[in-house]
């Protein structure tokens, strides 16, 4: 599937380089015969500067004792910083919190997405306005949703708390109990991010071959049977980018997290990106945090990993087909 | 494309879906719009709440306009136009050095074949997996060196590096589509590369543009952690970081709080509303197709 591949480089149409460079002068050949560096010299030297520099400058800083007070430099410690973290439970809290935020994340963002698409790709009247209100949550800017959902939590006042109570479920700290501290934030983000997926997943829907599904009805085949033959084949590709891709953004995501909980109550919601925000500017230990970031990165390089294996082998199983 | 032979009266849904159908649908649909929907009227419905109705009661179901007239009084309360303008700068920026960059490397990448090409494709797409706050220490450090702190250039700096690679894929994604035949006359004219891209790619490729705009200027609009990070002086903040600063305050009354982020939201959600095509396309082409 040509789709299903995020590297950037892909075969595309493309005709012969130009048989002679037509620059004026000197310097117009230097420009036609090194047009790509070129170009993409600027956006290069950016992300050297602003990315790679800062993450190899953020790895060094791992390895050494740095102050918040002295951001520029502390003294080296070697794997001190990863020891430390390798074998302190809040560290491997804090793992396992990002897995468990991830995971519910992405499965109920992708799977009401998905499900919320396939619903409003169907005719029905007001498809517009409908289609405009269920995809606004996106719109909204995290620190807007993070203070709404704060005051639908909130323990007097909320309407969350009005609600259960009037349904006899009775009252709870969402916010302050550690046990509804991963459901607050997961809530707050699946609400904020199922758009997204059901934006692109709109979009995929919109490009699946109506003739082959009306084909299948000929053939005498339900809507569902079409649906499993035709539609999910046609999103499947679609469906993985977009499962990896909200993996991968959840691993990082910090701000609808830190502003609902601040990574509590009693540490639930510290995942290792808030983790590494909260050991930088509140213990002031900079050095620690950028070893916690670097583990970060590690475990999204091993997702990143695990998905393209399993795609490899989704994809021999459907060739094989 | 649609139109075909098949005779409309064919049974297309039986037995219990049939009868399931249009009911369930219609509760389905229900649910979702609520579910996305309602936190959004909430907001709506605080802002217009008064501090007795919000903590003396409970809050009305039902928003109660009759009070749209206090609105006026909380702008004096709090300086939200001008945190909404430092939004404004740093989204400006943003869109502008992402898209000078992103449309440069993306017209590279599509069109020529070099060597680090795949190298450079590859350094573009790692960045979505980086995260922010691995980058945020350093960063930090650098700035506090080069006096970037406290000042909006270094914000532009900052949120352009993590959104400038996405906008690259999709204006890339545009570029591709575009058949390499229309550049190719222009080139036996003479034309130099900087010159097809200026007068002939980019009037072809405007959709793709816009779409990276969006996304750019949403990135800057909304970003908070560098912002919160970077920016101390409160004169100097976004809005995302200057609402931020009433969570945990039990003096700025929710009322308030709730008008103030109905007014950073608004702009981005008329915004969203009103190119949602282009940024649906833009979105699959470019970050989830590639």
């Amino acid at each position: 599937m040509a789709t299903s591949t995020l590297e950037a480089p892909r075969s595309t149409p493309r005709a012969a380089p130009p048989k002679r460079p037509r620059g004026s002068g000197a310097v117009g050949r230097f420009i036609e015969r090194n047009g790509a560096y070129l170009f993409l010299f600027p956006a290069i030297v950016y992300l050297a500067i602003f990315t790679v520099f800062p993450l190899i400058r953020g790895l060094m800083l791992s390895f050494t004792a740095t102050k918040l007070v002295n951001p520029a430099g502390g003294k080296p410690v070697g794997v001190e910083n990863y020891e430390y973290l390798l074998s302190s439970d809040k560290f491997w809290t804090s793992v396992v919190t990002t897995l468990l935020y991830t995971l519910f994340t992405v499965v109920f963002s992708v799977g009401i997405g998905t499900a919320g698409a396939l619903l409003l790709n169907t005719a029905f009247k007001g498809r517009g306005i409908i289609r405009a209100i269920a995809t606004i949550p996106w719109a909204v800017p995290t620190v807007a949703a993070a203070l709404i959902f704060v005051w639908i939590y909130n323990n007097e006042q909320g309407i969350l708390n009005r609600t259960t109570s009037a349904l006899g479920m009775g009252q709870h700290g969402w916010l302050v109990d550690p046990q509804y501290g991963l459901f607050a934030v997961t809530l707050a983000t699946v609400w904020k991010l199922t758009p997204l997926v059901m934006l692109v997943m709109l979009s995929a829907l919109q490009s699946v071959p109506q003739e082959l599904r009306e084909a299948t009805w000929v053939d005498g085949a339900t809507r569902f049977q079409s649906f499993l033959a035709v539609t999910l084949p046609h999103l499947m590709p679609t469906l993985r980018v977009i499962t990896l891709l909200m993996t991968i953004w959840s691993i990082r995501r910090f701000e609808i997290i830190f502003l609902i909980t601040g990574g509590g109550p009693l540490d639930v919601t510290n995942t290792l990106v808030v983790n590494v925000y909260r050991t930088a500017f509140q213990d002031q230990n900079l050095g620690r945090a950028a070893a916690i970031g670097a583990l970060g990165l590690v475990l999204s390089l091993l997702v990143t990993v695990v998905y393209f294996i399993v795609e490899q082998i989704q994809e021999r199983q459907e060739s094989q087909r | 494309m649609t139109t075909t032979l098949i005779p409309t009266d064919l049974p297309r849904r039986r037995g219990v879906a049939a009868k399931f159908g249009s009911f369930g649908k219609a509760v389905l649909i229900t649910l979702l719009v609520v579910f996305a929907g309602f936190p959004v009227y909430w907001m709506l419905g605080t802002s217009l709440g008064t501090e007795s109705s919000l903590y003396g009661g409970s809050q009305p179901l039902i928003p109660e306009f009759q009070n749209i007239g206090q609105w006026g009084g909380f702008l004096s309360d709090i300086p939200i136009f001008r945190w909404l303008g430092n939004s404004f700068v740093i989204a400006a920026g943003t869109t502008i050095l992402s898209l000078v960059l992103a449309t440069m490397a993306a017209y590279a990448l599509s069109r020529y074949r070099f060597h680090g090409r795949g190298v450079a494709g590859f350094i573009f797409f790692s960045t979505q997996m980086l995260p922010e706050a691995l980058i945020i220490v350093p960063l930090y450090a650098i700035f506090a060196g080069a006096g970037l702190l406290n000042s909006h250039w270094g914000l532009v700096l900052a949120d352009t590096a993590f959104v400038m690679p996405v906008a690259m894929f999709i204006i890339k994604s545009g570029i591709d589509k575009i058949p390499y035949e229309i550049e190719e006359s222009a080139r036996i004219d003479g034309c130099s590369r900087l010159r097809i891209l200026t007068t002939i790619v980019l009037p072809l490729i405007m959709p793709s543009i816009a779409a990276a705009a969006v996304i750019a200027f949403f990135d800057g609009w909304n970003e908070f952690m560098f912002a919160n990070t970077f920016i101390s002086s409160s004169d100097l903040w976004p809005a995302s970081v200057g609402l931020s600063s009433f969570l945990g305050q039990f003096y700025t009354p929710m009322n308030v709080v709730m008008f103030c982020a109905l007014l950073f939201a608004l702009p981005a959600i008329i915004f969203f509303l009103w190119a949602q095509r282009g940024i649906v396309s833009g979105l699959t082409a470019g970050s989830v197709k590639g």
